[in-house]
């Protein structure tokens, strides 16, 4: 038999992004770095209950240019996955199926997260 | 658990953090930028120390359903994939654990 020239399918080097491929991967990737915002969380909790000491040094980490750096990620991705989420939850209840309603409410996702990742960041760090 | 149990579960759970998620986030941001003894003042609220418990839980059981299925999709040798979910269900019940005792015992 001749090498079938059939397109592998899907295949990542040739493939031709969407948004509704490019939203689902995000969404789970900002799943798994929320798992990891969480684990900053705990670390957060259980600095504080360790001692004073303790506690300010994770402060001081937090408040680097590294520690802004990682937090200001970790708020846009719980934007996104909170918000990607209830795109989820609407498809799941069978809204929202049709591509043009797909790629329209990815696009208001996409938008709205780093929006909110915004106001978050200025309202929670008192910077208004 | 059945699949579709655990589908509806995991449903449950992402309704229950969505709010959670977004208050934790706001307090975590401005606490950041506070002393120690204002984050200690802050869970001297029973409601704030019961909400990030609950937060932590539900959280974790969320974790562990969505881990079990990133492995099913991604790992395709059957004892990785085992011990794997043996790792997201120890990691899933040892945080909220600690969390629990920290709050309750040493805050």
């Amino acid at each position: 038999m001749k090498d079938n020239q059939n397109p592998i399918s899907p295949h990542l080097q040739i493939y031709r992004w969407h948004i509704s491929s490019l939203l689902s991967i995000t969404h789970r990737i900002s799943g798994v770095v929320n798992l990891l915002a969480l684990i900053l969380i705990f670390f957060w909790l259980l600095t504080l209950s360790i001692g004073e000491n303790n506690y300010e040094l994770f402060l001081l980490a937090i408040n680097s240019f590294f520690g802004k750096f990682i937090l200001i990620g970790f708020t846009w991705s719980m934007c996104f996955h909170v918000l990607s989420g209830v795109r989820h939850l609407a498809w799941d209840m069978g809204y929202g199926f049709e591509i043009k309603t797909a790629n329209i409410s990815g696009i208001i996702i996409i938008i709205s997260s780093l929006v909110v990742t915004i106001i978050f960041w200025l309202l929670g760090r008192g910077l208004v | 658990m059945n699949a579709t149990r655990k589908w509806i579960l995991h449903r449950i759970s992402a309704i229950i953090l969505a709010p959670l998620f977004v208050w934790l986030y706001f307090s975590f941001l401005s606490l950041s930028k506070k002393n120690y003894q204002e984050a200690i003042y802050f869970f001297e609220n029973p409601l704030f120390t019961i909400l990030t418990i609950i937060l932590f839980l539900v959280g974790f059981f969320h974790i562990k359903i969505s881990l079990n299925e990133i492995f099913e999709d991604y790992i395709h040798n059957k004892k990785i994939k085992d011990v794997a979910n043996i790792l997201a269900l120890i990691l899933s019940i040892i945080t909220p654990v600690i969390i629990l005792i920290l709050l309750i015992y040493k805050i």
